[in-house]
């Protein structure tokens, strides 16, 4: 292998170099000042993740899994996640393999950055270089890789349902040009290599294409316009890359390290939040995934959408976005990425001022600390409980059942939990009643906390520190009743499919014990889209602005899931949940407490 | 020969029509899904504002209908439209061939379980309205507390609701309430009695005098504002949670018996006809008419024709009335 020019250079790698250069430049810029805009304590915790080996070796894992090759993707549709590997991992072989050439055969220019990407037309290749062939195959089988995935990418474009997804994102101006601009670095890769093929060296791709090159155009090829080409798309592809959703590449590399270093969004624009607007590579799985989706009209209020608008700095949109959402979490469940939708918005949503700050000084304190001491066990309702009494009916019923000795702490009223404030973005208000509760619950010398409601179990569980008490969420207490024996229970014939409340399921993990607890007392169908990917009731409060009407749409959907399961009705943990489709349901829909109560002996 | 005319429903409005279209030489059928005619009027006790026994009145009603063809125990399986008439098959297997079709399918009363907060179904004395004028008709039921301390009536159960899907006024709750309020108060003068409502909607002739006399005469309590939440005492008492709205503060009463005033919601039986006879269905649920001034009889249908509360909700004299003038627009439609 031998150099071809003396200089090492050719006018044609300018156009590489100022887009690589611009594209450095940014992200270098990038970097530092998400570094700056996050608070000191984060900032310290974040370098520190990053010199500490255990953080340091998961995010390297992280980074080749995810961003190479795309195991999360794999794992939704083997065609779409290999689609995406063979783009990603072929290109990255491409850059590693041409850095090893450069070293190998040329070690000296390796300093030069632009050598490892046009090492095909700088050197010539000599009788002696048989040791090479086996990296040229490798080059070639990695481009050939790439082909057929930029192949799959036009496809997809046409027919999106092969990989998986009903619809797809609409690309904006920019996100085009880069999308175009990206399609063509590999063909016109091919084609220049194919055209210096005779001179440098090549493959089972490149040797016969550059045959049947001079068997049109004759000896003297003239190579040239091709490296040209592959030079400028590339610079094209890196001038958009920072405007177009194509920046996910090297923002999701600074992701990882970041959620792996522990941080959360803190700010809704800045630090944290605007490493995952710029991690959304735009793909759109969640707008299948929105409940909302049910409803043409809200097709444009997805995740996805949100994140373009923060980039654009829509005001009005983000706003309307982030208010319409349920945040039932599904988009976040199923984000490649993981970007975290409904933290996001809310994050949007802290930043509206009230003008009035509620006040909870007139609550009868000492009347609440009353009621809630007496036993070991507390059970807190909730207001959702409260408006659905066969729920609460139904657990004192099975408590009773079972000897329990509870205190019921707002059977005549009580506290909100402070979740519908938290998710409104009203996190003083809500840390106002949380204290509350707190002095509540840790004033009447409970050990456990029985919840009915997966709402308030979320924030329970989440927002509230209460040392040496158990926050249980009544599916699992029920359960271990049964395992201790003070509750029997007899299966029905009855046939039910499980609703997993987003709280409780995406909420909270709690996927397991309601379905072992309800496949005790009756059988148990499994719906279409179940556990993660369940589908919201449409009855969230994390919508502030969705109408009845708009929601019913939402609520037929998920109801739709439900029948495909055939089951004979249906079953929930969550009051609300149960009070949402009941509305519309053509079959019963119960609570898993009363089924049990209803099968408990 | 005398022109068939087929009336589906046999309750006030079907009876009456099919006694009008009788009277005038046509030659009715009635078809009724269940056995006894006069629907939801013959399950009522007494009829505001006069007391008039709803029995006495189905019972008038009935004696009309002499020489009248009645299907009971019979539903509508399929209507096709031929040139200028329909063939209709009935669930008894028979066909019939008919000149026009009367909708007199009225209403179903709104499942008040479907507001849960409400506790139907769920604590022991809370019951509807329809089940207060059953159980007044002498039907035992043991919701019924033996001697009532407290009753309460929620008004708009699944009315002037759009979060119960329901968005109209059921318009004859208000009055029900009212005369339902004083026949408790009649039988258990030691019973206070609570009517918690949005607002009183006493449109007809002497309901505003009903609503002063309940409030003079028997010392009913009307308190202004939505029941927020309710809940059942340890001894089975029903506990109301609502907020007075003209004192500006919550109230708490505990009472013997809730009186959930259901609404009206269209009859599930004419929604499933409609897409048959190509019907339009209102933004309320209800039947749609040609207009809702001077077309409410009017499908837009040739030979359709609507009675009753299939339009809308009504009380038992403009279901009466209605009846009437559609017979009468069918014997004109036959003639024309």
């Amino acid at each position: 292998m031998k150099e071809r020019f003396a200089t090492g250079f050719d006018p044609f790698v300018i156009p590489f170099l100022i887009g690589m250069g611009f594209v450095l430049a940014y992200c270098a810029y990038g970097i530092l000042r998400i570094l700056f805009q996050l608070s000191r304590e984060d900032r310290r915790r974040f370098l520190l993740s990053l010199v500490t080996p255990a953080t340091a070796l998961k995010n390297i894992w992280d980074i080749f899994c995810n961003c190479l090759l795309h195991v999360k993707l794999w794992k939704r549709n083997r065609l779409l996640g290999f689609m995406h590997s063979s783009i990603a991992f072929g290109w990255f072989m491409l850059i590693l393999l041409g850095h090893v050439e450069t070293v190998l055969f040329v070690p000296h220019r390796i300093n030069l950055f632009y050598y490892p990407i046009f090492f095909n037309y700088f050197v010539a290749e000599t009788d002696a270089t048989l040791r090479g062939a086996a990296l040229f195959f490798l080059m070639d089988f990695f481009l050939l890789l790439i082909l057929v995935g930029i192949a799959l990418a036009i496809i997809k474009r046409v027919r999106s349902r092969w990989f998986g997804m009903r619809r797809t994102t609409r690309p904006s101006f920019l996100d085009t040009i880069g999308l175009y601009s990206l399609w063509a670095i590999f063909p016109l890769r091919l084609l220049a290599e194919s055209f210096t093929a005779h001179i440098s060296g090549g493959s089972f791709l490149t040797i016969p294409m550059n045959w049947i090159f001079r068997q049109f155009f004759g000896n003297n090829l003239y190579m040239l316009p091709c490296w040209w080409a592959y030079s400028i798309a590339l610079c094209v592809f890196m001038c958009v890359l920072p405007f177009t959703r194509y920046m996910h590449i090297p923002a999701e590399m600074m992701l990882i390290p970041l959620r792996n270093a522990g941080l959360r969004i803190r700010h809704p624009r800045k630090g944290f939040a605007r490493v995952e607007v710029l991690s959304c590579p735009g793909c759109g799985v969640c707008i299948d995934a929105c409940p909302m989706s049910a409803d043409k009209a809200n097709l444009k209020d997805c995740t996805v959408y949100l994140n373009r608008q923060i980039r654009r700095g829509n005001e009005r949109r983000i706003r309307e976005i982030s208010d319409k959402c349920l945040l039932c979490g599904k988009c976040e469940e199923l984000c490649q990425v993981g970007v975290e939708g409904p933290a996001l918005r809310i994050a949007q949503r802290e930043m509206r001022q009230y003008a009035v700050e509620p006040d909870y000084a007139a609550v009868d304190m000492a009347a609440l600390r009353e009621a809630a001491s007496g036993s070991k066990v507390l059970y807190f309702a909730g207001c959702m409980t409260q408006l659905t009494p066969a729920v609460g009916k139904a657990f004192e019923s099975l408590m009773h059942k079972a000897g329990v000795a509870y205190t019921w702490m707002d059977r005549e009223g009580g506290l909100c939990c402070g979740r519908p404030m938290l998710v409104a973005g009203r996190r003083d208000a809500a840390q106002k009643l949380i204290d509350r509760n707190t002095e509540l619950i840790l004033s009447s010398g409970a050990d456990t906390l029985v919840l009915s409601c997966p709402i308030c179990y979320r924030i329970f569980t989440e927002a509230y520190h209460l040392p040496g008490v158990r926050v249980v969420h009544y599916s699992r207490y029920l359960q271990g009743l049964v395992l201790l024996g003070r509750l029997k229970l007899e299966k029905s014939d009855i046939c039910y499919v499980y609703h997993d409340p987003c709280e409780l399921g995406r909420g909270c993990g709690i996927y397991a014990e309601p379905r072992k607890l309800l496949g005790q007392a009756a059988m148990i169908a499994e719906a279409p889209q179940t556990k993660g990917e369940s589908i919201c009731c449409g009855g969230s409060l994390g919508s502030i602005s969705l109408d009845f009407a708009a929601r019913e749409a939402i609520t037929r959907h998920a109801l739709e899931n439900l029948y495909a399961s055939h089951a004979d009705a249906i079953a929930t943990a969550c009051p609300l949940c149960l009070a949402t489709f009941s509305r519309y349901a053509n079959r019963p829909v119960r609570d898993l407490a009363e089924i049990i109560d209803r099968s408990s002996v | 020969m005398k022109e068939k005319v087929l009336i589906i429903g046999g309750g006030i409005a079907g009876m009456e029509a099919a006694r009008q279209l009788q009277a005038l030489g046509c030659s009715p059928l009635l078809v009724e899904k269940e056995h006894g005619l006069g629907g939801h009027v013959a399950r009522w006790h007494k009829l505001f504002p006069d007391m008039l026994s709803a029995e006495s009145l189905v019972t008038e009603l009935e004696a009309g209908l002499s020489g009248v063809t009645v299907y009971r125990h019979t539903e509508v399986k399929s209507i096709n439209r031929l040139k200028d008439s329909y063939s209709v098959k009935l669930s008894n297997g028979e066909n019939l061939v008919v000149r026009a079709v009367l909708l007199a399918t009225g209403f179903r009363l709104f499942e008040a379980a479907k507001k849960e907060e409400y506790g139907y179904g769920v604590y022991d004395h809370v019951v509807t309205n329809a089940d207060l004028e059953a159980w007044m008709n002498g039907f035992p039921d043991e919701r019924m507390p033996e001697a009532p301390r407290a009753v309460g009536f929620v008004h708009c159960v699944g009315s002037r609701d759009i979060k119960a899907g329901n968005s109209q006024c059921s318009k004859v709750c208000c009055m029900t309430a009212v005369k339902q309020a004083i026949e408790m108060r009649e039988r258990y003068p030691q019973a206070e009695v609570y009517c918690f409502y949005m607002d009183l909607r006493l449109f007809g002739k002497k309901y505003e005098d009903f609503y002063i006399g309940a409030q003079r005469d028997f010392g009913i309590h009307f308190i202004r504002g939505r029941v927020s939440e309710v809940g059942e005492t340890i001894d089975g008492r029903v506990q109301v949670k609502a907020e007075d709205t003209l004192l500006g503060k919550p109230v708490k009463v505990i009472l013997d018996l809730l009186v959930l005033m259901s609404g009206m919601v269209c009859n599930p039986s004419a929604s499933a006809l409609a897409p048959q006879l190509r019907l339009e269905i209102d933004s309320d649920g209800f039947l749609r008419s040609r207009d809702n001034v001077a077309g409410i009889l009017e499908s837009g249908r040739p030979g359709i024709f609507y009675a009753g509360a299939c339009t809308g909700t009504k009380t038992v004299p403009e279901t009466l009335a209605e009846a009437r003038a559609a017979a009468l627009r069918i014997y004109q439609y036959l003639q024309a």
